[in-house]
């Protein structure tokens, strides 16, 4: 349904996204995952026609949307990063105007307007001003508002920053619940591993720009086979041993954080010994070595070196 | 269109606080320095040498003042006054010409001047008359002079009275001075800070919202200018409204022509705030530059003090490209001088095309800098 080719943006003299290539079938949710700074909503906003590419191109049922955005528009709801809302209208108010903005009036408009209420749970608060409302709050609405017009195509970036765990299912819920009750495509935008490993069908993975891998879910946490990923716990981690662990050529990558290390292994390698023998040069006490299940931010650990959230 | 529309007026309505102070400190200051042209006339005491200027046409002239009480005194009483600071000014009267006579040289003094040498101008433009009309007898003199006086007096001007005021002789009114100097001052306020939500919205991802709605850019942007345009123009509205039916300023018999010709001023100022809004980056800057921009314009432009009794030759080059300028001249034109509306016609232009030019720089800065 929707395909980006090549897709770069340059701003001044840094690429925020460079060749990206991706598609969207119909029907099937999408996860983007990036740290900060990865590009993410400048490959959105490239996507939804909000800025031109500088190079490469957006295809919409094989045509190119950048001089023709029209047709792409119609059928689009683009959640954005920052809450986009009146905030001195009441959420019945700001989702009557984002309805009439689509052409949307009288019996019909009212009727979206309760059965989105509905769906993001405010129906009672609808006559409350938005600017009283809490994070969690402004972020459903800005949800239901760009799903008023019943858009096939959903996207939505970091719909779930800064709010509460309760909040954050009852988005993910709802996201879930559109795809499969009204076949709505959906783009998902995060830096929570979880929430696209929970949701997304397929997944890209960006950083720095660049797509730096993509597939199922599966296919994606097949590209850790090769290898283990260790978490070593310890009291008094101290440099010594860190180097050592650096200097040891079989361990691949090591992830310190503050009372635990992350280590990836090739499969074979029995690390457990050669791991107590550093130790003890070192002189600290192991507390803990386990093999951890691979989850996509290992991938991301492994595809980059660094943690997905610093 | 209309929805954009609609959402601005409900949020206008639902805190109207920027318009509600804008226009009460119009309303205020206006008031307190300019007055009502009644009780706050500035007095000047003035003495003569010669018995018959106090019952001459100058005398007359003097007295007519709204401005200034001209107080006959004597010589005693002038340098009294002036030197216990009662007074600002006075003068001394003679039969040809007059002497002024200064404590401090202020705005003021220089002004008084003025007034006092338009009256010996005018008396001698009145001798000349008389003299053409080859009256001889003292009734006959008399009653071309009641004539001319009468023409005068008269709400509707021909052309034989205009040609009684010299080019460029200067009315000085502080009633309006002051209405007009605060209205076009605050009113940039007013229209600024509704132009702003544009920039607002942009940052917010609400104005991508509307872009990838079906609402066409261009209705985007008519639906907050006339939105903007309608709010200054109501505060404009509003406080001459006050000062012609609550206060009792008259304007001269010109209220509705004055309304109608703020509809080019507000129009200029709301392009104004376009440009500025596509200029700065930030609602901070905003804040920042607005106040500068609208006391500069507001000094250079005459809305706090007569442009007339400004002398450097770079404010008045810089006042030229500023729409209060034109704004004043228009209000005052129309109000204090009484000209026609076809010698209003510069500035309306110059506002209209200033207007233009904003607008279209204004927007296409906007366009090319997405967010
Ligand atoms: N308008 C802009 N002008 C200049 N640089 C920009 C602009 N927009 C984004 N960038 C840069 O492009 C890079 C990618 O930014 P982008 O917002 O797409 O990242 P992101 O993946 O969405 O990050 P986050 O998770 O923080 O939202 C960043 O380095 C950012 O500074
Ligand atoms: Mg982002």
């Amino acid at each position: 349904m929707l395909e980006l080719v090549d897709l770069s943006k340059k701003f001044k003299h840094m690429y925020a996204v460079k060749n990206l290539n991706m598609f969207i079938e119909k029907g099937e949710i999408i996860g983007l995952l990036g740290p900060n700074g990865a590009g993410k909503s400048t490959a959105i906003s490239m996507l939804s026609s909000l800025i031109e590419p500088t190079e490469g191109d957006v295809r919409f049922h094989n045509k190119s949307i950048i001089k023709n955005p029209a047709p792409l528009r119609k059928i689009i709801g683009v959640v954005p990063q920052e809450i986009a809302l009146y905030e001195d209208l009441t959420a019945e108010e700001n989702l009557q105007f984002f309805g009439k903005i689509y052409r949307l009036k009288g019996q019909l408009l009212k009727r979206k307007v309760d059965e989105v209420l509905e769906q993001i749970g405010l129906t009672d608060r609808r006559r409350d001003i938005v600017k009283t409302f809490s994070g969690g709050m402004k972020r459903r609405l800005n949800i239901g508002v760009a799903m008023l017009h019943e858009p096939e195509l959903i996207i939505m970036d970091e719909p779930t920053v800064g709010i509460d765990p309760q909040s954050r299912n009852y988005i993910l819920e709802t996201v879930k619940r559109l795809n499969q009750e009204k076949q709505m495509t959906v783009l998902y935008t995060s830096h929570y591993m979880e929430e696209v490993e929970y949701l997304c069908d397929r997944i890209y993975i960006m950083d720095k720009g660049n797509m730096i891998a993509s597939g199922t879910k599966d296919e994606i946490k097949r590209i850790l086979s090769a290898e283990k990923t260790i978490l070593i716990q310890a009291e008094l981690l101290n440099d010594t041993f860190i180097n050592f662990l650096h200097e040891n050529p079989t361990i691949n990558r090591v992830i310190k954080e503050e009372k635990e290390i992350t280590i990836m292994v090739p499969k074979e390698i029995n690390i457990f010994p050669i791991l107590v023998k550093m130790a003890e040069d070192a002189k600290i006490e192991l507390n803990s070595v386990d093999i951890k299940i691979p989850t996509l931010e290992d991938v991301f650990l492994h595809l980059t070196g660094r943690a997905l959230r610093d | 269109m209309i929805g954009i529309f609609q959402a601005k007026i409900k949020m206008f309505i639902r805190s109207p606080w920027v318009f509600v102070m804008m226009t009460a400190m119009s309303i205020g200051f206006a008031l307190i320095i300019g007055g009502t042209g009644a009780y706050t006339a500035i007095t000047v005491p003035v003495y003569t040498t010669s018995e018959g200027i106090q019952n001459s046409i100058i005398g007359d002239i003097l007295e007519d003042s709204d401005t200034y009480t001209f107080v006959w005194s004597s010589e005693a009483e002038v340098m009294e006054q002036l030197s216990s600071n009662k007074a600002e000014a006075g003068a001394a009267l003679g039969e040809d010409n007059f002497q002024m006579i200064v404590g401090v040289e202020t705005p003021s003094a220089k002004i008084i001047e003025q007034t006092i040498e338009e009256a010996y101008a005018k008396q001698a433009q009145y001798e000349h008359i008389v003299a053409a009309s080859g009256a001889t007898t003292v009734a006959g003199q008399k009653a071309i002079l009641d004539e001319l006086q009468a023409s005068i007096a008269a709400p509707v001007f021909n052309i034989e009275v205009e040609n009684f005021r010299g080019e460029d002789a200067f009315i000085y009114d502080n009633t309006f001075q002051t209405l007009f100097g605060f209205t076009l001052f605050f009113a940039i306020y007013t229209i600024a800070y509704n132009v702003l939500p544009i920039l607002v919205e942009k940052k917010e991802g609400i104005w991508d919202r509307i872009i990838l709605s079906p609402v066409k850019k261009w209705e985007m942007y008519v639906a907050n200018l006339v939105y903007s345009f309608l709010v200054g123009y109501l505060q404009v509205g509003i406080i001459f409204s006050v000062f012609r039916f609550i206060i009792g300023v008259d304007f001269h018999g010109r209220f509705i022509e004055t309304l109608l010709l703020m509809s080019v001023y507000v129009f200029a100022i709301v392009a104004l705030s376009i440009l500025l809004t596509a200029i700065v980056k930030t609602v901070a800057q905003f804040n920042a530059v607005l106040p500068i921009i609208a006391v500069s314009s507001a000094m250079i432009g005459g809305a706090y003090w007569p442009l007339e009794i400004v002398e450097s030759k770079f404010l008045i080059t810089l006042s030229k490209l500023n729409p209060i300028t034109y704004g004043m001249e228009m209000l005052n034109g129309a109000v204090v001088y009484q000209y026609p509306l076809k010698e209003l016609l510069f500035p309306i232009s110059i506002l209209l095309l200033m207007g233009v030019v904003f607008i279209g720089i204004g927007i296409h800065l906007m366009e090319r800098r997405h967010i």
